[in-house]
């Protein structure tokens, strides 16, 4: 229905058009908020490390990377929220930094990834044939790598920098969302609407764009929500083995790696890293759940 | 049966030829090289750095290497490493038995985990019961293994004052010291695991337990037990099975960093030891075990679905 206004040449219905869909976006979202409380409270999680690591310099009690010869090792107090490191550096501070790296390395590989691997997806989905064989197979043999094994391989090869873990994290998520795509695209391109503009004449990248992207957009969210969470596990897996984010950073998994040969005198240092990641994964996946439950309900149980 | 299976190991050699393809190529392209890194600091002459990679094989054009290796592999000769010398094949069968028995204690424990729990939350489905199953699992979920094998060393350091054995011992060795090796990395992998399980089995069940047969069965009069364990149980395990084969990809990369936190000589902490080295050919043998594990396994569950679900085996 909506289509026809969309594609209309007269400016005051496309007007009418965008202004329903901002209705319905608004409407979407009152619903999703009445129906997934779990789901709300996840985001507004979310938002709050958001801004939390936005603020680092305006919230963190120390310099992340000052050290304190008078304090190193100390257990929780007031002075130390979360106690101080072998080099007396404030635990808390480079918790609320190290959620800029994690943030960081997310957001950047989760949306190079959607962009790289819904271009791939819509070409193969698309075009078939040879085109899509072609690819498949490629995708495939990344996908037959272990993807943990694989990001080990690439980031080692390259050295230790935050933009090389991101490189090697976008190499094994693009898979996944191109099959994704992949799969929307065929369905889509058998769909009785894009037999309609086909025959009317519209060109395959209108096609494309007008009736693909949109379909695709509830699988791609629910699937981003979780890949941030595994990429964020990745980073700090990454770092923990030296081979992620370089010192004198504060990566989550860095504090964790230098934490452990700590372990029986400071435990502290091993336990708060590792709970803020946990947290924050943890927020990921309930988000990705009620979206999934929220956008389509085929999936859920 | 016989040519499906046929068909996907032709169609998984293929995607391992691309995949060692890449792995070869790329770790040649990148900066640094295994010659320069053996003869670093030794201030070593442009003659002995091709006289080395003359006895390496390394002045040979990339397309012939490859080849060579590739005829190699296909013979069962996965070359040298380029370091100690020895067979690859050697050094793989040393390793590749203790991240075998990683992943296979923590698949074990996860289904001994997962399967009765995600019952029971299925079964007191929509309870408190429930609902605490439910939070539990998605937070096992989400804890990075590597932050439960810390915790559980630190805690068992700790509160009983034990960590595990140092030095590794094979399981023909010493099974109990194997065992106190291997009990705590396998229950981190497993936790993650059976998380995914839980919910796999509960949503599973849940289904199966709402459908039409269920309630003939029930009104013919059979126990609630019978109707769960012999009826919905085995209906669900099609895709508990599916996601097993799933999640060996995620299994095996978290041995990776396991087998690094707890000391134990497996295939993964090969990789990551010899990919700063250079060390091509173990690399390369390493990615190829590591991929044809996960395509057989992935076979293996597809073949499994047929045994446990007919109407799949006659389609």
């Amino acid at each position: 229905m909506s289509q026809v206004q969309i594609e209309s040449e007269i400016p005051i219905k496309k007007h009418l058009a965008t202004r329903t869909r901002l209705l319905r976006v608004k409407n979407q979202c009152i619903r999703f908020i009445s129906m997934q409380k779990i789901g709300v409270i996840s985001a507004l999680f979310i938002l709050l490390v958001i801004a939390v690591a936005i603020l680092a310099p305006v919230i963190a009690p120390y310099d992340p990377v000052a050290q304190n010869r008078e304090a190193f090792l100390s257990a929780p107090t007031m002075q130390h929220l979360m106690g101080t490191d072998d080099l007396g550096r404030d635990v808390f501070s480079r918790i609320i930094y190290g959620a800029r790296i994690s943030l960081l390395v997310g957001f950047a590989t989760v949306i190079i990834s959607i962009i790289l691997g819904t271009i791939i997806g819509m070409i193969s989905g698309f075009f078939g044939g040879i085109v899509d064989m072609v690819i498949q197979r490629i995708m495939d043999s990344i996908m037959a790598i272990p993807a943990l094994i694989l990001a080990l391989f690439i980031a080692a090869l390259l050295g230790p920098a935050v933009q090389n873990v991101i490189i090697a994290l976008v190499i094994i998520e693009i898979p996944r969302f191109a099959r994704i795509v992949r799969g929307e695209m065929m369905r889509i391109r058998e769909t009785n609407y894009v037999e309609a503009s086909r025959s009317v004449g519209a060109n395959s990248l209108r096609i494309i764009m007008k009736h693909g992207l949109p379909n695709m957009m509830a699988p791609i969210i629910v699937m981003a929500s979780l890949a941030f969470g595994q990429t964020i596990i990745a980073e700090a897996s990454l770092s923990f083995l030296g081979i992620g984010t370089p010192p004198p950073n504060s990566s989550w998994g860095l504090m964790l790696s230098n934490a452990s040969r700590y372990m029986e005198s400071a435990p502290w240092l091993v336990f708060f890293p590792g709970l803020a990641l946990s947290l924050l994964v943890l927020a990921f996946n309930l988000l990705g759940d009620a979206l999934r439950d929220f956008l389509d309900p085929k999936l859920s149980s | 049966m016989g040519e499906y299976i046929v068909r996907r190991l032709i169609y998984g050699v293929l995607v391992l030829f691309i995949m060692v393809t890449f792995v070869f190529v790329v770790m040649r392209a990148v900066p640094g090289d295994v010659v320069t890194l053996q003869l670093a600091d030794s201030g070593a002459t442009e003659e002995q750095i091709q006289a080395l990679e003359t006895e390496l094989g390394l002045d040979k054009s990339m397309i012939a290497q490859l080849g060579d290796w590739l005829t190699g592999a296909f013979q069962g000769d996965l070359g040298n490493s380029l370091w100690s010398g020895l067979p690859v094949t050697e050094i793989i069968g040393d390793r590749l038995p203790v991240t075998l028995q990683l992943s296979l204690m923590s698949i074990v424990l996860a289904i001994l985990i997962g399967i009765p729990v995600g019952v029971i939350s299925a079964v007191k489905h929509n309870t408190f019961i429930d609902h605490l199953l439910r939070i539990t699992s998605v937070g096992g979920l989400s804890i990075p293994n590597f932050w439960l094998g810390l915790i559980l060393l630190t805690g068992f350091a700790l509160v009983f004052n034990w960590i595990p054995p140092l030095g590794y011992q094979s399981f023909i060795e010493n099974p109990v010291v194997n065992v106190q090796q291997m009990i705590l990395p396998a229950i981190c992998l497993a936790i993650t695991l059976s998380a995914s399980i839980v919910r796999m089995t509960r949503s599973a069940v849940l289904e199966v337990l709402h459908s039409d047969f269920i309630r003939t069965i029930r009104s013919k009069g059979a126990k609630e037990r019978v109707v769960i364990y012999k009826h919905a149980l085995r209906n669900s395990l099609v895709s508990v099975i599916t996601l097993i084969g799933l999640q060996v990809g995620y299994l095996l990369g978290g041995t990776v960093v396991l087998e690094s936190i707890f000391s134990l000589p497996g295939l993964g902490s090969l990789i990551f030891e010899t990919v700063s080295a250079r060390d091509y050919p173990v690399v390369q043998a390493s990615v190829l075990i590591f991929g044809a594990m996960f395509l057989l396994v992935n076979l293996f569950v597809d073949v499994m679905y047929g045994w446990v679900d007919p109407r799949i085996r006659n389609s």
